[in-house]
Formats: C-alpha cells, sequence, structure tokens
C-alpha cells in the first residue's frame, strides 16, 4: 500500500509537467494583453511597453516558461498582476475558505445523499422512494443562484439567523454549504440507490437472508460496502471540482474563496496567478483520485493496489 | 413411518407481473422424514429452486407469492410465521446451500466472519466460542489451514473450498433439514465428487434430512434415499430412489433415465426428450406431459391425471402408468383407472 502510493506521488510529476505547459500556453491565448490592463486605461505606449517588460511579457515564451519553471521548483508561482502580491500568498489566502466551504458540503452532501440512497433502495417503488428520488431531481435541477438567494431571504432577511454573506464565522458556512452540497447530494443519492439495488439482486445477499440475518445488518453490513465503490468514485471527483470553487455560489453569498479569485484573475489577464489557481485544481485532482483508490482497496479486498 | 420434518402439502408458487400469472409451483406435495435425503429432480424451469426458495421464504423481491398450501416444518406451518419468526429457524434449524458458489459468498467479508455471524446470531455465543465453533465447522468439511482461511476472503479461495465454505456456514448450527439447490452443478467433476463425498459423511453423522436439489440422475441415485420429479410445476412421479430407478412408472422420468449415457451399452446417441418444457403461460389443459409424451392418449390431452399408485410407496401422475412396457401391473387406485 505505502509502496503504492509513493510510487502515484511520482507519477504525478510528469503530469504536472505536462499541466503546467498546456495552462501556460492556453492562458496566453486569452485574448487581451495584461500590461495594457496593469499599466491603466491613460497608459502611453512607453508605460505600457515599461510595464510589459518589467512583467518578463517581453520575452519569448520558451524564455518565460523556463523562468516560470525555476520559479516553480523553488516553490514560486510568480507575482500577481493585479495585487502585486506573491501568487503563492494570493491564493494561499483563498484556499481555506473555499476548503472548509467543499469540506462542509461534501460531509452533509454524503451523509444526506448516502441515507436517502440506501432508503430509496430498500423501500423500492414505495413512497419513501419517491418522496426521495423526488427530492434528488429537485437538487440536480435548482439552479445554485435561485437556491442560494432563496435562502438569504429567507433565513438572513426576514428571519435574520444567518449571514447574508462573507466568512466570518462557522454560521457563515451553514447556507453557502447547503445550496453548493444540495447537488451533491443528490447525485449521491442516485448512485447510492443504483447501486444498492443492484447489490441486493446478488447472490450472496441471498446468502445473508438464508442465514437468517435482519435486514438492517444485510443492507448496512452485507450490501453496502459492496454498493459503495462507485459511489465513492462519484463523490471524490464532486469534491474535486468544489475544491476549484464554485463561482456561482462564492459569488452569491460574496465568499472570498478561489473560484471568485479565478474569475478575478482571468477578467484582469493576471497570467501568474491563472496559472497558479489551474496548477493546484490539476494536484488536487491527482490526490483525490489517490485517495479514492485506496478507499477502494480498503472497500473490497479483492481490488489490490499494485 | 418416521417424523416427518417437512411436510408440503397443496403448495402453490405464483409469480405475478404487469397482466399475467406464471404458475411455477402449482399444487406440490413433498414429504421428508428425520435423516431422509429425497432428490427433488426435474428439467431447469419445472419449479425445483422456487419450490426451496418457498419453504426458506427467500422468494423476497423475486416476484414470486405462495398463494396456498401449507408448509409444515417440525410441527409448525412456515407459511404462517411471522418474518421475524422465519428468520429464527432460517440459517438454524433450516439451512440451504446454494447453487453458485463463486458468487453466494460476500466478496467484502472475511470467510471467519461470514460462519461466524450466524452462530452468533443464532446460538447466542461470544466471540471467542464462536470462533472455536467456526473453527470447528471448517475442519469438519474438510478444509486444509481452517485457522489460516478464516481470516482470507472468498475471492482467495477455489470453487470447491467456496462450496466447502458454504456447506460449513449450513452446517455451523446443526440444523434439523438442508436445502441443497444444485450444489454441485458449477463445480469440476472431481470437486463434485468430493462435495458429495462431503455431504454424504456429514448426513450420515448429523443424521440432518436434506432436500436435495439436482438435475443430475447419478448424483440421486449415490446420494437419495427417495425421490421426487417434477415436471412444469407438478410433481410428475415420487418414489424411493432404489424403486424409480428400477421401475420407473411415468414416462418422463423414463425419458430422463433414458437420456443417460451408459457405460457398457454401446449406443451411439443418447435418448432425448422430444420437445421443450411447456411455457408456463400456455400449460396444456390435460397432462403437462402429454404433448412431447409418446405414450399420449386421447384423455391426457382432456384430463388432467392425479398421482396414482404405481407401486410400493410408488406415486406416478399418469394415466398410461400400467401400461408401461415392462411393467407389471398392480393394484391401481380405483379412482385413477377406469
Amino acid at each position: 500500500m505505502l509502496k503504492f502510493i509513493v510510487r502515484r506521488l511520482l507519477g504525478m510529476i510528469p503530469i504536472l509537467f505536462v499541466v503546467s505547459v498546456l495552462i501556460f500556453s492556453f492562458v496566453r491565448m486569452i485574448p487581451g494583453d495584461p500590461a495594457r490592463l496593469a499599466a491603466g486605461p491613460d497608459a502611453s505606449y512607453q508605460d505600457i511597453q515599461a510595464v510589459r517588460a518589467k512583467l518578463g511579457l517581453d520575452k519569448p515564451m520558451v524564455t518565460q516558461y523556463l523562468i516560470y519553471v525555476k520559479g516553480l521548483l523553488h516553490g514560486n508561482l510568480g507575482t500577481s498582476l493585479k495585487s502585486g502580491r506573491p501568487v503563492t500568498k494570493v491564493i494561499g489566502s483563498r484556499f481555506m475558505a473555499t476548503f472548509w466551504l467543499t469540506v462542509a458540503s461534501m460531509a452533509w452532501a454524503f451523509v444526506i445523499g448516502l441515507f436517502i440512497g440506501v432508503l430509496s433502495a430498500v423501500k423500492r417503488n414505495k413512497w419513501q422512494d419517491y418522496a426521495g428520488m423526488f427530492s434528488a431531481v429537485s437538487g440536480i435541477s435548482l439552479p445554485a443562484f435561485w437556491l442560494g438567494l432563496m435562502l438569504i431571504q429567507v433565513f438572513s432577511v426576514q428571519l435574520g439567523w444567518l449571514p447574508t454573506g462573507g466568512f466570518a464565522s462557522w454560521q457563515s458556512l451553514i447556507l453557502p454549504s447547503l445550496t453548493l452540497g444540495s447537488g451533491v447530494a443528490a447525485v449521491i443519492a442516485r448512485f447510492t440507490r443504483s447501486s444498492l439495488m443492484e447489490v441486493l439482486k446478488e447472490d450472496y445477499t441471498r446468502t445473508a437472508r438464508a442465514k437468517g440475518l435482519p435486514p438492517n445488518v444485510i443492507v448496512w453490513k452485507h450490501a453496502l460496502r459492496n454498493a459503495l465503490v462507485p459511489v465513492v468514485t462519484m463523490t471524490g471527483l464532486q469534491f474535486g471540482f468544489l475544491l476549484g470553487g464554485s463561482v456561482v455560489v462564492e459569488t452569491v453569498f460574496s465568499w472570498p474563496g478561489l473560484g471568485r479569485l479565478l474569475i478575478d484573475s482571468v477578467a484582469f489577464r493576471d497570467y501568474p496567478t491563472i496559472q497558479g489557481e489551474m496548477l493546484l485544481f490539476a494536484l488536487e485532482f491527482i490526490l483525490i483520485n489517490l485517495v479514492v483508490d485506496v478507499l477502494y482497496a480498503l472497500l473490497n479486498p479483492q481490488i489490490r493496489l499494485e | 413411518m418416521k417424523k416427518p420434518v417437512l411436510e408440503i402439502t397443496g403448495l402453490q408458487t405464483h409469480f405475478f407481473s404487469d397482466d399475467e400469472v406464471v404458475r411455477a409451483v402449482d399444487g406440490v406435495d413433498i414429504r421428508i422424514e428425520e435423516g431422509q435425503t429425497l432428490g427433488l429432480v426435474g428439467e431447469s424451469g419445472c419449479g425445483k429452486s422456487v419450490t426451496s426458495l418457498s419453504v426458506m421464504g427467500l422468494l423476497g423481491d423475486t416476484g414470486g407469492k405462495v398463494v396456498a398450501g401449507s408448509v409444515f416444518f417440525k410441527g409448525k406451518d412456515l407459511l404462517r410465521l411471522s418474518d421475524k419468526e422465519m428468520r429464527r429457524l432460517r440459517g438454524h434449524e433450516m439451512s440451504m446451500i446454494f447453487q453458485e458458489p463463486m458468487t453466494s459468498l460476500n466478496p467484502t467479508l472475511r470467510i471467519g466472519e461470514q460462519i461466524a455471524e450466524g452462530i452468533r446470531l443464532h446460538l447466542a455465543l461470544d466471540k471467542k466460542k464462536a470462533r472455536s465453533r467456526v473453527l470447528e465447522t471448517l475442519k469438519a468439511v474438510g478444509i486444509p489451514r481452517a485457522e489460516g482461511i478464516m481470516r482470507e476472503y472468498p475471492y482467495q479461495l477455489s470453487g470447491g473450498m467456496r462450496q466447502r465454505v458454504m456447506i460449513a456456514m449450513a452446517m455451523s448450527c446443526e440444523p434439523d433439514l438442508l436445502i441443497a439447490d444444485e450444489p454441485t452443478t458449477a463445480l469440476d467433476v472431481t470437486i463434485q465428487a468430493q462435495i458429495l463425498d462431503l455431504m454424504r459423511k456429514l448426513k450420515e453423522k448429523k443424521e440432518t434430512a436434506i432436500m436435495f436439489i439436482t438435475h443430475d440422475l447419478g448424483v440421486v441415485a449415490d446420494m437419495c434415499d427417495r425421490v421426487v420429479v417434477m415436471y412444469a410445476g407438478q410433481v410428475m412421479e415420487e418414489a424411493d430412489a432404489r424403486e424409480l430407478f428400477a421401475n420407473p412408472g411415468h414416462p418422463y422420468t423414463r425419458g430422463l433415465l433414458g437420456s443417460l449415457p451408459k457405460l457398457l451399452s454401446g449406443q451411439k446417441r443418447l435418448g432425448v426428450i422430444p420437445g421443450n418444457v411447456p411455457v408456463f403461460k400456455q400449460v396444456p389443459s390435460g397432462c403437462r406431459f402429454a404433448g412431447r409424451c409418446s405414450y399420449q392418449t386421447e384423455k391426457c390431452l382432456r384430463e388432467v391425471p392425479p398421482l396414482l399408485k404405481a407401486g410400493d410407496r410408488h406415486l406416478a401422475r399418469c394415466w398410461q402408468t400400467f401400461g408401461l412396457a415392462g411393467v407389471e401391473a398392480g393394484t391401481a387406485d380405483k379412482a385413477g383407472l377406469q
């Protein structure tokens, strides 16, 4: 297991290299000139050229890339064109906000989604199933901006229980994580339901019943563990997406996270910040996939990590 | 006559789909005595497995429902027990082995735990005692290095080993009735012989009554005291094993016996029964086997024959039982012969 993890971590290096090349070149394909934006609307041609030289954007692309990679190897992601602060600091200050929002959203989405999924599978074609799947479809279909605004309207404006936005305390997490998690909970519920229904038809479920085990032991001990494999994959992917920051939810709740930072950086053609964020997303996805693979092995002993 | 462990009377199990009813088991009577091994024989789809699942209460969400009859097990009608009462019997006083050892064990749980959980549940033993009991049963079914196997997962074992584990699981609480649904069909011939040998030893030692479901008459001759032949949801013939092989009273049984290969007869082709098992939807009005029967008469197409006496402790559902070639006439049930 340890060997597997180390090998996978080493395997990240070439992937990240390719990713860095792609990001670097794609960012420069976005129309617009960062030097002009940084110099301001009234700047003269000379001013712009001066800024360009200062930012190092006058050099050939390959040279720029080599400088960038050299910085990366020293843990330096460059300097934000917009704020003039190091990109690591800019991203770092935003990362935790997104991280906690993601963790809170995923935590309750997983618990609620799993519960609804199990209930629907066990009570197939009964009212519990219909209610569960109705809420799942609603969770997927309700647009986040609408749900977010409705929650703010009710719980912040009218009842005054929770803050309307920003990240000041744990209370500020409640509404945005509900908004962000509802879609994920819905997907988890549907995956759990279909996967568990399959497993409940398996021969070994019949064996468990033939042993005289009570239904809840059959579902939670015998069936669910087998049913969780696809659910875990999907949850991992969702986790990765959410860690990238949700632009809509972060905007609705004025959340100081990575999603809004990315939008701002793109608007300002802040190359180093965009590159830094994208590289971080790639890294997150790779790590999550690794965690998912390890979880597989824990769930199903037949899957061996080699 | 010994006391019956299991007495099935008039069992009817139907499958309901949108607008049709499939009568998979249609009025079956079976009686198994203490320590007896009864072979339940027939082609695929004749209702053998559905009968066993009805007894065990494992029809679950197959869509099947017992609509009539009674199933007395040690004096209790299983069909009238609550789910909870059934759970107390299942895996304890009656247990079951299935056809597919490869998929019948839970891939995510260790072998030891899969056997132990039933023991803990039914015999109320603590972890340590349950463990030693598991070890004992694993040794009893001839599993080498039982201690190590307990910590292994099903994927680490071969099919034969898995079936031994299934047998250990079924025998762990010393049931009075064991239902074995084609326990050797999925195994290699050599492994088959080993498993049958094991089952024979266990049954002699524990005096467990066994309902042995199979389509293999060779296995029946090897294992069973008494045989019930099923066809299209009904019992066609019932007799002691020796009597059935010597003196088959139903053309269907004769057909089954005729389709067995014989080592020394020098025959070139195996006998076959022409035609197929009738689709349940279009069950004929008379004898269900009539369409494929070479002794068929007009009466066979018109009237369903009852089970008629065909010899000592021997019943056959056929109007022609005594007209069959080479079968000497006996005293027929008066209601049956006209």
